[in-house]
């Protein structure tokens, strides 16, 4: 597989590039991106031109939702024609309409279009609704069983349309991507400052932070002090339970998923530098594995050794 | 102002044996019912309630969530049989709505040609609107536009608890200029997060497991629970696979208040 990696800073190009990214991608804040950490808008040039000299394709998310800045939908499309120019190789985009706009817009964009995470794809028709504006690559969210990526997967390989996963290990909101409005305040108010994008992942120790509220349905009342320790207990180590591990990882990556992304733009460089460094351990041991033994004992070793990963490093 | 009801976890019959139906019968001109938030409560009978709801004289908005490939078999049936329905004259198009929560179920409305008018619900509203408590704001024409070439001009919006400020007025790029579009107001329960993977449900997860398969014990027909977030002031409230906030005041003071926002249908939710 290969590894696309965040960055912030120019200076952090060739260290990722020799840690094991095969590709790169950034964010600017003059164009509307979901989170946040961005490049500095006139370093956008040199990191082109830095990509390339290191044989990378660079790729620019333009993928938040809802942003203030889609008020002025012209602009953006104004600045993202502008940056085509400079020959950036792609765009990650989520809202459907500024896909459409940039798939039928004159003259064609020369960049392709990739689609962000930021708008889930759960299924293929899905898949086939943002196929029709032109998108080469979907990258799917992390709120999908490896039973439904595979289907997803293969739908693209069918369509010509490149895939990319997260990596499970260093993927954050274990909501619905993009549609996490507890991500960040605006609807509630705080007791004390938290960095946005934490305020998901509730971390309290059980006892006291679930209540139940009036019971609906009697018969079933037994069941209640059950399901108030399974809520705690999940609520306090994150929130809703995940579905990617180390099985899903392999089993996608033989399925076909091509690209293997990390994608906190905020982490420290030398952070980002040792997350593409496991990026790149973990997608070739699966390669070597599943190239060398029986597919069955490959995923075994592979699940075995990546239950034994260290995350504390990170 | 059309006033309507979402039903939520609850069935007609389970409505009926709470003693409220006739009171619900006579306040509520429209029944949204159905999955919203959850692929695992889609059900066939909805179809029959659709039918039942419309003998009775009442509008149903079929409310449906994000889906896998599952879910998509799911609606697949569903979306026949209504069609069925509505051929043998059981079902009138003209009142019956489907509200979708995902471009796969649109792709699989537009593919059937069903003959229903569609909706966009309030796990796409992101895509149109952008908004805080004390706002609601159309990000530009195009997302209006996008949708209206859709089929879509209804939206469906959560309650803040607040009267919102809108661009609604503003005719230039940033502003829905004069586009017609509505709005649904739910209330008094605003949706801020979902997961695929319940919380409640999900039996089948070892304590710091992953997920395998979504299936559950429809645990969020039990009862909901209330979260007290450490960073948190208000009080959030978990209803199977969402989280929500809970606005019980009343916001407006009168309906000239929500028409000027857009809003032509409130839909009362007696459970999250």
């Amino acid at each position: 597989m290969k590894i696309v990696s965040c960055f912030t800073d120019l200076k952090e190009l060739e260290p990722l590039a020799e840690a094991g990214a095969d590709e790169f991608y950034t964010a600017l804040n003059k164009l509307p991106a979901f989170s946040f950490g961005f490049l500095p808008q006139n370093h956008l040039r040199p990191a082109i031109e830095k990509a390339h000299t290191l044989g990378k394709p660079i790729s620019l998310a333009v993928n938040a939702i809802h942003s203030s800045d889609f008020k002025n939908h012209a602009l953006i499309l104004k600045r993202i024609r502008g940056i085509d120019a400079m020959g950036i190789d792609a765009f990650i985009i989520s809202s459907p309409y500024l896909l459409e706009k940039l798939f039928s817009g004159k003259p064609r964009l020369r960049a392709r279009l990739q689609l962000s995470s930021v708008q889930p794809v759960f299924n293929t028709l899905s898949a086939a609704f943002f196929y029709r504006f032109g998108v080469s690559r979907i990258i799917l969210p992390n709120q999908l069983t490896r039973l439904e990526a595979r289907e997803i997967i293969s739908f693209c390989r069918k369509h010509g349309i490149e895939s990319e996963i997260f990596d499970y290990r260093f993927f954050g909101c274990a909501y619905v991507n993009g549609r996490c409005q507890l991500h960040q305040p605006g609807y509630y108010s705080l007791k004390t400052a938290l960095p946005d994008g934490s305020l998901c992942r509730i971390t309290a120790r059980p006892g006291g932070l679930v209540k139940v509220k009036a019971l609906e349905i009697p018969d079933r009342a037994g069941e209640l002090p059950g399901l108030v320790r399974r809520i705690e207990t999940r609520l306090a180590v994150g929130g809703a339970p995940r579905f990617c591990d180390a099985t899903a990882f392999f089993d996608l990556a033989l399925a076909g998923a091509q690209y293997l992304k990390y994608g906190t733009r905020h982490d420290p460089t030398p952070l980002k530098i040792r997350k593409v460094k496991a990026l790149r351990k973990m997608s070739d041991l699966a390669s070597t594995l599943s190239s060398t033994l029986p597919l069955d004992k490959a995923r075994r070793i592979f699940i075995q050794k990546m239950s034994g990963w260290d995350g504390t490093r990170f | 102002m059309e006033k309507g009801i979402r039903l939520g976890t609850m069935t007609l019959a389970s409505l009926k044996k709470t003693g409220q139906f006739d009171a619900v019968l006579r306040s509520f001109e429209w029944f949204h019912i159905g999955a919203e938030f959850c692929e695992n409560l889609i059900s066939k009978s909805i179809c029959e309630e659709a039918a039942a709801l419309q003998a009775l004289g009442k509008k149903v908005c079929l409310l449906t969530p994000p889906v896998s490939g599952t879910g998509i078999g799911l609606l697949t049936s569903i979306f026949k049989e209504l069609s069925k329905l509505a051929g043998r004259g059981r079902i009138a198009q003209s009142r019956l709505e489907i509200t979708i929560n995902d471009f796969g179920t649109l792709e699989l409305a537009k593919r059937n040609r069903i003959p229903f008018r569609l909706n966009s619900g309030r796990l796409l509203y992101d895509n149109v609107f952008e908004g805080t408590r004390k706002t609601l704001k159309v990000h530009n024409a195009l997302g209006l536009d996008f949708f209206r070439k859709l089929g879509i001009i209804r939206h469906e919006i959560s309650t803040t608890g607040a009267r919102r400020r809108t661009n609604f007025s503003r005719t230039g790029s940033d502003g829905p200029g004069s586009r017609k579009f509505h709005l649904t107001l739910y209330y008094p329960y605003l949706n801020l997060t979902s997961a695929r993977a319940c919380p409640v449900g999900m039996t089948r997860v070892p304590l710091k497991g992953c997920v395998n398969d979504t299936s559950c014990a429809r645990e969020c027909g039990i009862c909901s629970f209330e979260i007290n977030h450490p960073a948190i002031k208000e009080k959030l409230v978990l209803r199977g696979n969402t989280i929500f906030l809970d606005f019980p005041d009343k916001f407006y003071a009168g309906e000239k208040d929500l028409l000027s926002m857009k809003v032509d249908r409130l839909v009362y939710c007696p459970f999250p």
